[in-house]
């Protein structure tokens, strides 16, 4: 009868074992959604963080496109990393399609994920009771309208490159969601980013960067405000207004022109210049490194460190270690005028081949690195064989220029150290330059075209000259002034992701990007150095397929109700 | 067996009678290759009734009575022999394995299976056929013996050689999903654990192929399962069994590079071909090739200089058992080690040993005992103690291979004064010291880890209750610890010797003293598991042809995983359950009709709390034929011939990645700055969205197979097909737009079809003195993707639908561009306003100016653009479809023979990177054969470029001139021995065996391309530690 008291026993092991206390079903350390949003959380702790989130989707420009500033692929500058692989080289010598876009652009799905969880905060934000108020509310409505102007951005960011996309509303699709969805008009999308920037604006903080506390990073009127003006003037360019590559379809531009638009757009940079919050300030190199200065309307923060030297500054210096990402070409370098305001092709300026960096407009110096300029305790040598360019196998400048812009005053050091390494996605400059080219095509280069103009060259540092125009022609025509704001704008506004989009939006990209991109080659002679434009790299611009991405190949695929854009 | 034994007495009377004396007593000993075999039947020929067992030392002692002076001597899983008894010497009688008799049995779950009543699909090999080959790894040694088994051995590092294996193939596209279920005495072992098992402790091993032998595991059977049972004491004296091999090693190819001279050449030509300046002046060739400046214009060949020829490696095993009918007992220890192939480099700063080596120390003690009457109990205690070692962060055979590291012009072995060289070249961007230089002072990464597993177990007998029932309660719990650490040291001062001017610099950056040694990393990973099994038994035979067999199981585990550091704090310290019941019930009639019936139901944690069950049946069929008596008086050279089938459902429940699918989680990162002095804001984001319906995967699986044993039993034949669908497989939905802004969980969507055959053809024979043995193993599945959600791709040759699972996919190679087709192309583009659209001669658009001796692929959509709409299908997955085994034995008094072909078929690779490129490899003998203008008929390579992205390199552009169709065939095992004749024995000892063992001896394959083992895993660099050919020379000795 052993048996029975074996099974007993068995059977008491099956029980006990079947009775136990049921084990961690899930990680209970991991967040769920209704941890972030939670009804009982009235400090609203995760829910903010998830906003943060959502701030850190916004992108840090700086060496942002495959070690290279997107600018580097275009008429600016150039990577010194070129060759193949090299994604800014892709970009600028037309070696991409649907399939292969670079990365660092290819970034439908990366703005996508932005918006979803834009839409995530904001319908699920209400239940959580903050107690904090602003403005006699809870604050969870002024972050609620910060997420708004964050969605808003990142439609933008998708509009310029693809032109109409999908707008989702507020809606948070799941996987049995219907998501073969069409691409909503170019029109639709500018006007769902513009009418998202006005509902929230009386909303956002006031508070500007030049008058820090703990909040004033964030999300601000002005920015709210800023973004609808650089959205409308997009809109308003030749690019969507009038010279919409494919003009009976709706998804890549307007079908028509119509002058409205510039003067929609002239009205919303006016309307930011008449806040009186945003001023330039007195020295040009110090927008970049003095934080919470009044020129700053709309940044994403970085860190604090030395990494852009560390990317860009020049080769050659074992104390300051530089890998000189960007190599800014002789284009740029040319669009300076002289410090008297008058273009290096005036015969007028006084510019001196031989000496070409001299009695330039002190921007130059501010943005470009080039043979002789003070840098690191030393006169830069970036002649054939000099400390700069050693013309090894060493990654280096490929035109003999390095980019100054957006590093620390680094002149008379020996060595790098760090500085506020904030990407400024609009500052108040762009604001005056958005004006001047609205006004310019809406009405015509009128006074407070040209008031625009030179108070960015009376900052610059440009002589103000004997009729206080700073080297500006008087009386000039539409055209003229068209050009003038054109280089203004190119120059001002040098590797901060402007001239880029700029060349495309005025159309101009197809005459530009067929030409090929020109350094200097300077070589030693007794005491001075002689100057040689050489060509450093064939650029390449199919027109009109290139003035919008492909939709990723993929996507097109998933989803038969997404257009393609043309030609692609 | 009966049956046999009156065969065999009926062969008896046909024979003349002997003319030797009759009461002749005669005494001998009974062996196979491992040594003694107590427990054999003996008997004289003619007359089974004058038979005798033979004792725990082996030995019998029979006294004559017939005429025939033959004795027959059998054991189950032996080929019965027949042995002549011509003097009165001792007689020595050697038996050979036979793992084809109706009675022998396969291991399968929870339980035995014999040949003749067998319906599912189970292959199984003996472990004294495994013990024969010289490796570490058991998987190693199973690879050509079993029908249905696949595996590739990718490294042939110490202690990481051990082979992927899959039982028919892969059906899975979660490539989580096709690791066969590893069982070792009724508890699941991990891949990682199999491999420290010691193949001395093996007794069996099986595996289990269809659904009716894997059904009873329910949610974890749908690969397969691998069944192992260890050795256990038999009763009788002390039979101790020492075995000592040691041998050498040495890789399977070995690679050859291109010396200086001929390399500044090569680089020289490719960059004339770019149309940059050559590196290279004509006085650096001239002293490259004189070698007349060996410190400024050096010529090493790192390979020779970094690697031995050849390394030891030893195997040392020692086993005890024996017992009363109390108490059994085998207790066994094993010590191996392998060293590396990397040389010593005899440095006063090399205080460590950074070469490659494993060691490993095994134990194992497994007790049974009869604690009364009717109940069993057993104690099974194993220990498994390694050490593995490598140098720190670095990868010797991938740098020798690697060119931007060093070359053989970069730098000397050592400077004139003795110290040690940096990589000078401007190829070598990082001037790292040289490799000798790295490998003897840089540091080592050392894993040290512990297995420990202990089974109790009590059986009851409850005849009591009803004949035939035994309950069982087993718990067993295991647990690995593992703790790596890094050493490592940085700054090795490394000078640049210029020969011109008699001056050394210090590398840039070094220092001009040693660092000293730090601690970079270590990580501590422990895993404990635990099991729980209780299950009845049931066997009974009623009426003597009524058998009923039962089985009713549960199943408990629970797994708990940690890691310092924390690698991913959600999988940390949660223990994974698994939990179920399981039945079995067959029945036969006479062995002649046969049906058994399989039941699981059980579940994983893996999925949410209302999805975790799942219900897994099946149901196998069989019919011997040859019990029939029309069939045995047609066909009577049948003693076999049975016919089964089986269909059942099986499940597999490995989640890829994330292991709670189920759920949505946010993920803590992505913070942000705020504040006027920035202050650093955490953010959360969205994990990828939940799926709460995952379930496990599901497989439906038919086997048909037939059965046979002719010509009595010599020659056996095993033949399967099998046709099974696998659907709810876990993979992330591919037709989902990005616009939904946020990842995909796994879908229960993918579905696949693997079909094939595998089977055995097995024939033992005598020739005079020679018994021989000749056995044919043939595996072949091959498995088709049916649905994968795939987006509609823009060509029908895109899709990936109705393709093998890992079918490569890349462009197919024409030819090599002529200077005419450059020309064409440039005449056609200045026609078409610089576009190439609709050009008959297609070109890539990356941008790189194309060259003659560019290699040209096809243009599959006819745009004139080769991009990639123009890849197709190429080639084969990775994993060979086909596999066959040919092992052949012989046996001669004590000398023996054993050698086993194996072959794979059907399968392809390709190497990239360093692997073959021009600039990032060494420069390699087919670099010689590149395109020139002069080799453009014959050329075996495309021109030279230092362009890495050209249409000639298989990174950005692969394609099967580089991807090959491969097969090999390997001698994979010998083994030659000698055992000694009982009669010469000295002492007490009862056996001695000499012999000669070694693994992949020759390989013969159909590729040039690649200087590698054909095992290769694909789209590598092909820059792992190569295979090892080993030669062993052993002996074994029993006492």
């Amino acid at each position: 009868m052993k048996g029975y008291k074996t099974l007993i026993f068995a059977l008491a092991v099956i029980m006990v074992i079947a009775g136990c206390k049921k084990y961690e079903q899930f990680p209970v350390d991991k967040v769920t959604i209704s941890y972030i949003f939670d009804p009982k959380d009235s400090a609203g702790v995760n829910a903010q963080e998830f906003l943060y989130g959502i701030y850190a989707k916004m992108k840090n420009g700086h060496n942002r496109v495959g070690g290279d500033y997107l600018d580097a692929s275009s008429d600016d500058a150039m990577s010194s990393a070129f060759g193949p692989a090299n994604e800014a080289t892709i970009l600028s010598t037309a070696a991409y399609n649907s399939y292969t876009i670079p990365t660092d652009e290819n970034l439908w799905a990366y703005y996508y994920q932005g918006i979803r969880s834009a839409n995530e905060f904001v319908d699920n934000i209400d239940v959580v009771p903050v107690l904090a108020k602003y403005n006699g509310y809870s604050i969870k409505y002024l972050w609620k309208s910060e997420a708004r102007v964050l969605r808003a951005y990142f439609y933008f960011e998708l509009v310029k490159r693809y032109g109409g996309v999908p707008l989702l509303g507020n809606k948070v699709f799941t996987l049995t969601d219907n998501l073969q969805l069409p691409r909503n008009s170019f029109d639709d999308c500018i006007k769902y980013i513009v009418s998202e920037c006005d509902a929230v604006k009386d909303t956002l903080l006031t508070t500007p960067f030049s008058n820090p506390n703990a909040d004033s990073h964030r999300v601000t009127r002005g920015a709210a405000l800023a973004l609808k003006a650089r959205v409308l003037l997009y809109a308003a360019s030749p690019l969507f207004n009038g010279g919409n590559i494919d003009p009976s379809n709706p998804l890549t531009g307007y079908s028509n022109f119509d002058a409205s638009r510039w003067a929609q757009a002239a009205a919303a940079a006016k309307a930011v210049m008449d806040l009186g919050t945003y001023s330039l300030v007195g020295n040009y190199k110090d927008i970049f490194l003095t934080q919470n200065n009044p020129e700053i309307i709309f940044m994403r923060q970085g860190d604090n460190g030395n990494s852009i030297e560390t990317a860009n500054g020049p080769v050659g210096f074992t104390a300051a270690v530089g890998k000189g990402q960007t190599s800014p070409t002789q284009e740029l370098a040319d669009a300076f005028p002289m410090n008297n305001g008058l273009a290096i092709t005036d015969p007028a300026s006084g510019f001196d081949s031989n000496n070409p960096y001299a009695n330039r407009d002190p921007r130059l110096t501010y943005t470009l690195l080039y043979n002789g300029a003070q840098w690191l305790n030393t006169q830069l040598q970036t002649y054939e064989g000099g400390q700069s360019k050693p013309n090894s196998t060493l990654q280096q400048t490929q035109t003999s220029y390095y980019m100054r812009k957006f590093m620390g005053n680094f002149e008379s050091s020996n060595s790098y150290s760090g500085h506020n390494e904030d990407w400024l996605i609009i500052r108040y400059a762009d604001i005056l330059l958005d004006y001047a080219e609205a006004q310019n095509e809406a009405v015509g280069p009128d006074a407070s075209v040209y008031q625009q103009l030179t108070a960015l060259r009376q900052r610059a540092g440009i002589q103000p000259g004997a009729d206080g125009l700073y080297g500006l022609k008087a009386g000039m025509t539409q055209d003229e002034m068209r050009i003038a704001i054109q280089n203004e704008r190119r120059i001002e506004l040098a590797f901060e992701e402007s001239r880029y989009w700029d060349i495309r939006r005025w159309k101009i990209a197809e005459t530009i990007m067929n030409q090929p991109r020109k350094g200097v080659s300077i070589t030693q002679s007794g005491t001075g150095f002689l100057y040689n434009d050489i060509n450093v790299l064939t650029t390449k611009f199919v027109s009109p397929k290139m003035y919008l991405y492909p939709i990723p190949y993929d996507e097109v695929l998933k989803n038969p109700s997404m257009k393609q854009n043309p030609g692609w | 067996m009966r049956k046999i034994l009156l065969f065999f007495s009926f062969l008896l009377l046909m024979t003349p009678p002997a003319l030797y004396a009759q009461n002749k007593t005669v005494t001998g000993v009974v062996r196979d290759l491992g040594g003694t075999l107590p427990g054999a039947t003996v008997y004289e020929k003619g007359l089974p009734s004058n038979g005798t067992i033979t004792n725990t030392a082996g030995k019998f002692t029979l006294t004559l009575k017939g005429h025939s002076n033959t004795l027959m001597v059998s054991f189950i899983g032996y080929v019965t022999a027949e042995v002549t008894v011509t003097s009165d010497k001792l007689l020595d009688i050697n038996l050979q394995p036979n793992a084809n008799g109706l009675d022998e049995v396969a291991v399968v779950a929870y339980g035995k299976k014999k040949r003749i009543t067998n319906t599912g699909a189970v292959s199984s090999v003996s472990a004294v056929d495994l013990r024969t080959v010289p490796t570490a790894n058991v998987q190693n040694a199973l690879t050509g013996k079993l029908p249905g088994f696949f595996s590739q051995q990718s490294s042939g590092q110490p202690g990481k050689d051990a082979s992927d294996f899959f039982i028919r193939g892969i059906s899975s596209l979660n490539p989580a999903g096709n690791q066969p279920l590893i069982i070792v005495d009724d508890i699941e072992y991990s891949y990682d654990q199999l491999q420290q098992i010691n193949v001395n402790e093996i007794e069996s091993i099986s595996i289990l192929k269809d659904a009716s032998s894997t059904a009873i595991y329910g949610i974890k059977g749908a690969n397969g399962v691998l069944v192992v049972t260890t050795r256990r004491g038999k009763s009788g004296a002390p039979q101790v069994n020492l075995r000592v091999e040691s041998g050498l090693q040495q890789p399977t190819k070995t690679p050859q590079f291109l010396d200086s001279y001929q390399s500044a050449m090569l680089i020289n030509e490719a960059e004339k071909n770019d149309g940059i300046q050559q590196s290279f002046s004509q006085q650096d060739l001239d002293l490259f090739k004189s070698g007349a400046d060996p410190y400024g214009h050096p010529n090493v060949d790192w390979y020779d200089k970094i690697f031995k020829k050849y390394s030891y490696q030893t195997n040392s095993n020692l086993d005890i058992s024996g017992g009363t009918n109390n108490l059994k007992y085998f207790i066994s220890g094993g010590a191996l080690n392998q060293n590396g192939l990397v040389r010593d480099f005899a440095d006063p700063q090399s205080q460590v040993n950074t070469n490659y080596y494993f060691r490993r120390y095994n134990f194992r003690s497994n007790l049974d005992l009869k604690a009364n009457k009717n109940l069993d109990l057993r104690l099974d205690v194993t220990t498994r103690f390694s050490d593995l070692n490598q140098p720190y962060d670095e990868n010797a055979v991938g740098e020798v291979y690697n060119f931007t590291k060093e070359t053989p012009f970069t730098a000397p072995y050592l400077n004139p004064n003795g110290t040690y060289s940096y990589a000078y070249s401007p190829f070598n961007p990082d001037h790292l010291p040289t490799l000798n230089a790295r490998l003897a002072t840089s540091g080592y990464q050392h894993s040290r880890r512990t297995d420990y597993n202990v089974l109790l177990g009590a059986t009851e007998r409850l005849d009591d209750l009803t004949d035939g029932l035994s309950l069982t309660g087993r718990v067993a719990y295991s647990s690995i610890e593992q703790f790596t650490k890094q050493i490592f040291s940085g700054g090795i001062p490394a000078y640049h010797y210029d020969s011109t001017t008699n001056q050394y610099s210090l590398r840039p950056g070094a220092t001009y003293v040693y660092q000293t040694y730090a601690l970079t990393g270590n990580t501590d990973i422990n895993t404990n598991d635990y099991n729980v099994q209780i299950f009845a038994n049931y066997d009974r035979t009623f009426n003597a042809v009524h058998h009923f067999t039962g089985l009713a199981l549960f199943n408990q585990q629970s797994q708990t995983y940690y890691a310092y550091p924390l690698l991913d704090g959600s999988l940390v310290g949660v223990p994974q359950k698994f939990r179920g019941i399981s039945g079995k019930l067959g029945y036969d009639y006479a062995q002649k009709y046969l049906v058994e019936f399989n039941l699981a139901y059980n579940g994983t944690d893996r999925f949410a709390s209302n999805h975790r069950y799942g219900t897994f049946p099946a149901l196998s069929v069989g019919y011997n034929l040859a019990k029939e008596k029309f069939f045995s008086e047609a066909l009577p050279t049948f003693s076999l011939f049975k016919l089964r089938a089986s269909y059942g459902l099986v499940g597999s429940d490995a989640a890829p990645g994330n292991r709670y699918v189920y759920n949505q989680v946010y993920v803590n990162g992505g913070g942000y700055n705020f504040g006027q002095s920035p202050q650093s804001y955490p953010g959360i984001y969205e994990g990828a969205l939940g799926n709460p319906n995952v379930v496990w995967e599901r497989a439906k699986k038919l086997d048909i197979g037939l059965d046979m044993n002719l010509l009595k039993d010599k020659l056996s034949v095993t033949f399967d097909y099998f046709h099974d669908i696998r659907f709810d497989q876990l993979i992330t939905p591919g037709s989902v737009p990005e616009i939904l802004g946020v990842g995909l969980p796994a879908v229960n969507i993918g579905r696949t079809l693997n079909r094939g055959i595998d089977g055995q053809i097995s024939y033992h024979g005598v020739a005079g003195k020679v018994q021989y043995t000749t056995s044919f193993v043939f595996s072949y599945a091959k498995n088709k993707i049916l649905f994968e959600d795939e987006a509609n791709p823009a060509y029908p040759w895109l899709q990936r639908t109705g393709q093998p699972i890992n079918q490569p996919y890349g462009y197919h190679y024409l030819g090599f561009y002529t200077a005419d087709d450059i020309t064409k192309v440039k005449s056609y583009q200045a026609a078409h306003n610089g576009s190439n659209a609709g050009d008959p001669i297609a070109i890539p658009d990356n941008g790189v100016p194309l060259q003659a001796g560019d290699l040209r692929y096809q243009d599959l959509n006819g745009d004139g653009i080769i991009n990639v709409f123009d890849q197709r299908a190429i080639g084969n997955p990775n994993l060979p479809n086909t596999t066959l085994g040919l092992n052949l034995q012989a046996i001669y008094k004590g000398f023996s023979i054993s050698v086993l072909f194996q072959g794979a078929f059907n399968y392809s690779f390709a190497i990239v990177g360093t692997g073959i490129e021009p600039f990032q490899s060494q420069f390699q003998p087919i670099h010689l054969d590149r395109w020139t203008p002069e080799n453009s008929v014959n050329a075996a390579f495309p021109r030279l470029t230092m362009n890495p992205t050209s249409v000639d390199s298989p990174t950005a552009y692969m394609s099967d001139f580089w991807l090959i169709n491969a097969y090999y065939i390997r001698l994979k095992t010998v083994d030659i021995g000698y055992q000694l004749p009982a009669s010469a024995l000295p002492f007490h000892l009862h056996n001695v065996r000499f012999y000669f063992s070694a693994y992949n001896l020759f390989t013969f394959d159909n590729y040039h391309k690649y200087q590698q083992d054909p095992e290769i895993a694909t789209n590598t660099a092909g820059d792992a530690y190569i295979n090892q050919r080993v030669m062993n020379l052993g002996v074994q000795v029993g006492f």
